[in-house]
This record gives C-alpha cells, structure tokens and sequence, in this order.
C-alpha cells in the first residue's frame, strides 16, 4: 500500500521509506511512524495533500506513489 | 555599507511563521532590499536602534524546514550562519516559532542551537494559541533549550521589548548539544572536525554534509548512509518529548477555519474556477485600475513639458530636458501605478496563505513548461506589462523556474503592442467578416494567444535545453489561511517601488537620454535647437541612418527605410512605432486614422502597388510580437538578474527569432 492510495477520511502510519527519498520530506514532518492523512487533492489527481503532524504537505504524484503506509483505517 | 559596530540578528524559521511581519516590526521601513551574493535571491536588512549606543543591523532570511541544503533558500542561511569572518557574522539569531505549529518550528530551532550562536525563541501567533485554547509552558521550554523563550503578537506589538531585551542578553546555550551522531557518522564528523579544524561539532556536521553533496568533492570522505535522515528522526523524538512536557492543546478547536476553507478553496473543480475568477480579477485590476493613475502621470508631465517650453527660448537644454529627460523620467513613473497595485495583490495572497494554492492547482498545468504554479502571476500580469511581471518574480523560489519566466515573459502580449497592432490591422486586415467573427478581432485575438504559446513553448525549450541541475523536489507546505496584515502588504509595495525606481528607473533614464541623442544628432547635419520643430528631420539623424543603414537586412522582412526607422526607434518603447510613423508620413497628429490613412496611400515603388500588403503588415505585426524592444524591460531584466549579459542575450535572441518569423511569414504570404 503505498500514500497515494490513500483513501479520503482513512488514516494510515507511514512506514520505514527508501533511502532515496528526499530527506526534506522527513524535515517537513512527514516520517515514519506519523499518522497521515489525505487533505486535498489538485485536478487530475495530482499534486496531493496531506496532513502530517498537524501540517498540510502538497507533493506531487510520482512522490507520494513511493511512500509505504499500513492498511488505511476509517476514521 | 552596515555600520561596523552594529549586532548582526538574524531571523531564522519556517516559512508562514510570521517572519516578515516581525522583521517588519523590528525594523519599520528603514529596510533595504539587495541580493544574495551568486543567487537571484532577494535580501532584506533593516537597521535599528534598539538601545542607547546599540545599532540593531536585523536580517530577514528566507524560510527553511532545515538548516540542511535541500535547495538554494536553505543554502542561503547556511551559508548566513556558518559565516566566521567578523564583519559577516551573525552575532544573535531570532528563532521563529508559529505558536500552533510548534513541532516543525522546534525541529529548525533546535538545529541553530547547536551551532553555538546565541539566540532567542519568539513564538508567534499568540492570538490565535489563545483563541484555540492552546498553552505553552514558555519558562520551563526556555530552562530546556537553555534560552529565552518570548511570546510575540507581530499585530499588537506584545512583548517585542521583551524579545529585544532577551536578545541582547542572549548567550550560547549551556544545554548543547541536542543531538548526536552515534556510531559511523560520528566518526566521520571527528574525521571532518580534525580536517577542517572545526570546534563546533554541529558546524562542522552541516559544512561537512553540504560539502560532500558537492559533486567533485575530493577532500572529503563521503559520509555514512541516512547521516540527515537520523539527525531528522533524532530531533523530533526529542521535539515531541518536549511538546508532551510543555504543551498543551485543545483538539477541538484546531484548524477548523483552514479545513473547512479548503474544501471550496482546493476542490478540485470550484478551485480552479476560484483561481480563475482571482488571475481575471488581477487582468482587470493592472489594465484598468492603473488607467486613471497613469493618465494622470502622463498629464501632469506633458503640462510640465509645456510648461518648460514657455518659460525660455528653445535651445540645447531645453530640448535634451523636455525630449530626453522628461520622456525618460515619465519612462519610470508610468509604471509605478501597476508595479504598486501588482504587489499589493501578490502581497495579499502570501499573506493570507492563499499563493501556496494556486503553486498546488497550477502545478500538473506548468510542470510540462518547466514552470511551477507560481509562474502564472508573471504570466497573466504580463499582458498588461513585461515591467511588474518581471519583476514578480522575485516572490519565486527556485531560480531555475525564476530564470525561465523571466526569459519568456516579454513574449506575452503587453498593452504597449496594442497601438501598433491597432494601426497595422486596420491597414491591411480587411474590415469584414465570416460566420459572424470579425476577421480584425480574430486577428488580434490570434496575436494574443500567439504571446501565450510563444512564452510557454519557449520555456518548455529552455528547460529541455538548459543543463539539468539537480531540481529539489516538489515539497510544498499548505500554511493555515490568515488575516492579510496592513502593515507587510505596505511594506512589501513601498519596497518593490522603491527599488524600481532606484535601480531600474536610473537605467531607463540613461537609455532615455542616450536615445534622445542618437534621434536629435546626425553625422552629416548639425541640428537646430532654435526651432521650435525637431532640431533634425528624421532621416538625418543617427536613428534614421541607422534605419536605412539596415534596410538592406530588412528587406527580407519586407521592411522599407521608413518602417525600419520605426523599428529601431521602438526600442524606447513599442508604442513609439506609431508617433515615428506619423513623423516619417508627416502627420501632424498622432490620431491613428489619420496615419493610417496616409500610410495607405505608400506606394511601392517596383510594383506600383500600394505599399502596406498583408504580407508586409502581417510580417511587421509577428516582427513585434517576438521582438524586446522595450528599454524599461530591458533594465528591468539587467536588474533583476544582476547580469547584463542576460539581457543583452535575451533581446538578441528574441529579436533573431522576431526576425526569423516575420521571414517566413513574409516569404509565404508575397
């Protein structure tokens, strides 16, 4: 499963990402073990947003497609 | 140049946490805005005096997530901080803090902690913690971080002295330091702490990480795996430690506004027609909200030219004052009204958070260009004027996607085209219709989307073209939507138009003048300023030889001397083609009717035919939508990059492909 399945009003925790992640991605907040959660999407799908660690963070598709999370929950 | 004496302070934060309105409190308009050294990033200082003999000398650098080089914002204060030399060093830093954002603001501050520089924490949004029943132990935090923690309201002015006491007093703190590398990457830093001879061991860790991402980086033995990635993993453990102790927050009351604004805001449809509505609005509001201002302008200069004229007898001076001078001066002021309402707009949407959105939903559109969702102010503020465009793009980032737009923005339709593709269409685009459009109307429709298309394929082969430097990463916070401060959107336009008309305006004048001499001043007649005419007829002065001396090139195009006299002489600014061609017709007023009238009775002399043709009118019209000729935009370019190379290539290059293009499309229309 990765973050760019994730379905509106689902949480999910990241997991432990690749290495070839940037790393800002981390500083910003969004790392594993944080709770996420899909905010907003642009059209087409692409950018996305999320909110991690009371933070909204947009990222491009690509980006998000790399990211492993848990099975989502409803909240 | 910075007074010797006075304490360096640096405001270091995220971005949205309120930096600008606190260095605007801090210093008030006393502020000047420059570069960075090597980067097209702008720099803002301001000097204060914040207590009897001391000189406050506050920096306001760019927003980062960390001090890590991720991209050049972030490699800018790096370099800030790491700075030894004593008349560079920062001597205090001003951490900021968004009070209901906390986690990520600690994560930055407690980086600069551990480089040693004695610093405060002001947390921000004071109002808004209170509103959301959030608290914040500050004295226990401040014991912690061993460092003064200040709540700060940027509105009201609250505990700014109490901020500025604690930054005199402040001290490196004794709690150092926050973290540390274990194992292989702490063996690495000794190894870079003996090399390099680096006391501090975290100055050394970032100089170290920054160094070796250098790609021929020799001297220095690339680090361990996940160096960033553990340091990162190590502060916000120790971060959210300190949020559990200190903090404490009401979950009901979070964000609420933010959410419930987005879901209109960023749909995926209401969103973009919200955007549209908003850019329409911004069109409207530079083409006809800058008409009365400007008429304005332009009346009280043409009154004081007039003016000028009855007080003494025509003479030298009087000409190069009210034909060089003048025109030049009115060549600044013009554009204050735009540059003023064009920055108080994009000022508007920083500050109430909503620019982040539009760089979210623009963004799938531009990337295929090269362009984030940023570029599209420049763009759409570009059919009014290349001048304020250019120069928004100063509010961009990335100086890759920032040296495109400002390649390709003079391509988008300007309004000073407008009177040249009025006159030229109404000569020789037939006044009749097809399925109920106006062919006129289609053709000037068709020239405006051509700018468009022009500017966006443009930036799309510079990018393919340009060596890929490695692209940060599109990582973009969405910051909660606030209240637009007065004070910063004054602020932020005050400071745009200053340095408009300092650094720009002195080069438009220059050019001005110059041009005033190479129209007046001929190499074989010596000019009469005793007249009340023109002390040269046109086709004597270097202007005109110029014009004929080139029309043997501009042949091609279908250009006789005349029209290439105009041509070199709309270099000032397009619109002038349409005053040069009522003086080469002898057309006493500029009314355009009355010019094309006479331009229409030209006849060619091989053919015997009238002279203006579609093909020549069409070859002059595609000749002026690609080529620079504008002086202002010149200077603004040669400004804004800090590189006079830049521009110089730039109109070389737009005008070989105006050229190029009126070619072809005279060769297939003849």
């Amino acid at each position: 499963m990765f973050l760019s399945d994730l379905p509106f009003g689902h949480t999910a925790i990241v997991l432990q990402t690749p290495d070839s992640l940037p790393v800002k991605l981390f500083e910003m907040g969004c790392m594993p073990g944080e709770e996420i959660e899909l905010a907003f999407y642009a059209p087409f799908q692409d950018p996305m947003c999320f909110k991690v660690q009371g933070t909204l963070i947009s990222m491009r598709r690509d980006l998000a497609q790399i990211i492993p999370i848990t099975e989502p929950d409803a909240r | 140049m910075p007074d010797k004496k006075a304490l360096r302070i640096a405001l270091v934060g995220r971005p949205n946490t309120g930096k600008s309105s606190l260095f605007n409190r801090l210093t008030g308009l006393n502020q000047k805005v420059g570069n960075y050294p090597g980067v097209t990033m702008e720099r803002t200082t301001g000097l204060a005096k914040w207590a009897p003999g001391v000189l406050a000398e506050v920096i306001d650098l760019p927003g980062v997530y960390s001090l890590h080089a991720s991209s050049t914002d972030e490699e800018v204060v790096m370099d800030a901080l790491l700075q030894e030399a004593p008349e560079e060093r920062i001597d205090r830093v001003i951490g900021l803090a968004d009070g209901t954002n906390l986690k990520t603001c600690l994560f930055v501050f407690s980086q600069v902690l551990d480089l040693g520089i004695p610093a405060v924490l002001a947390v921000t949004m004071r109002d808004e913690m209170e509103r959301r029943g959030m608290e914040l132990k500050t004295e226990e935090l401040s014991e912690t971080l061993g460092c003064a923690v200040i709540l700060v309201n940027t509105r009201t002015g609250d505990g700014l002295d109490a901020l500025r006491e604690a930054v005199l007093r402040a001290e490196p703190s004794p709690k150092l330091p926050f973290f540390q590398p274990g194992g292989l990457h702490l063996r690495w830093l000794a190894q870079v702490q003996e090399d390099q001879s680096m006391a501090m061991p975290y100055r050394a860790w970032l100089w170290g990480l920054k160094e070796s991402q250098k790609p021929h980086s020799t001297t220095l033995q690339q680090p361990p795996q996940r160096a960033r990635t553990d340091e990162a993993i190590q502060r916000y453990r120790q971060v959210n430690q300190w949020l559990r102790d200190f903090f404490e927050a009401d979950p009901v009351k979070d964000r609420r506004w933010t959410a419930r604004l987005d879901r209109v805001v960023v749909h995926p449809v209401w969103g973009s027609f919200i955007l549209f509505g908003l850019l329409f609005l911004l069109f409207q509001g530079l083409f006809y909200g800058s008409e009365a201002p400007m008429n304005f302008i332009d009346d009280q200069l043409a009154a004081l030219s007039t003016w000028l004229t009855s007080v003494g007898p025509p003479g030298f001076l009087m000409h190069l004052v009210s034909k060089g001078v003048l025109p030049g001066i009115a060549g600044v002021l013009m554009f204050i009204p735009q540059i003023a309402l064009l920055f108080g707009f994009i000022s508007l949407l920083e500050e109430s958070g909503y620019m982040a959105r539009v760089v979210f939903i623009m963004d799938r559109f531009m990337r295929p260009f090269g362009l984030s969702g940023k570029s599209v102010v420049p763009m759409v503020s570009g059919t009014a004027c290349a001048i304020p465009a250019i120069m928004s793009t100063r509010n961009m980032e990335n100086s890759r996607e920032r040296f495109l737009a400002i390649a390709v923005t003079p391509l988008i339709t300007c309004s000073a085209r407008l009177p040249v593709y009025a006159l030229l269409i109404g000569l020789v685009i037939p006044n009749s219709s097809f399925l109920g459009m106006n062919f006129r109307g289609v053709v000037l429709l068709a020239l405006y989307a051509l700018g468009f298309v022009a500017a966006l394929a443009g930036s799309a082969i510079l990018n393919r073209w340009m060596p890929a430097k490695k692209t940060p990463a599109f990582l973009l916070e969405m910051p909660p939507y606030r209240w637009p401060q007065g004070r910063n959107v004054i602020t932020s336009v005050w400071n745009r138009t200053k340095s408009f008309v300092t650094e720009a305006g002195k080069i438009i004048l220059a050019i001005s003048i110059l041009l005033w001499f190479l129209a007046s001043f001929g190499p074989n007649k010596a000019p009469d300023f005793t007249q009340e005419r023109a002390p040269l007829a046109i086709e004597e002065s270097y202007i005109g030889h110029a014009g004929k001396a080139i029309e043997p090139i501009m042949a091609p195009l279908g250009f006789d001397w005349k029209v290439s006299v105009a041509v070199v002489s709309s270099f000032v600014a397009r619109e002038v083609f349409v005053g040069t061609m009522a003086t080469l017709y002898s057309v006493d007023d500029e009314d355009n009717a009355t010019i094309r009238a006479q331009m229409a009775r030209e006849v060619d002399p091989r053919t015997g035919q009238p002279y203006f043709t579609l093909a020549v009118g069409v070859s002059i019209l595609l000749f002026y939508a690609f080529a620079m000729q504008c002086m202002s935009t010149f200077a603004v370019v040669a400004r804004e990059t800090q590189s006079y190379r830049f521009a110089i290539i730039q109109f070389l290059v737009l005008g070989l492909l105006a050229y190029g293009v009126a070619w072809v499309a005279y060769a297939l229309l003849s």
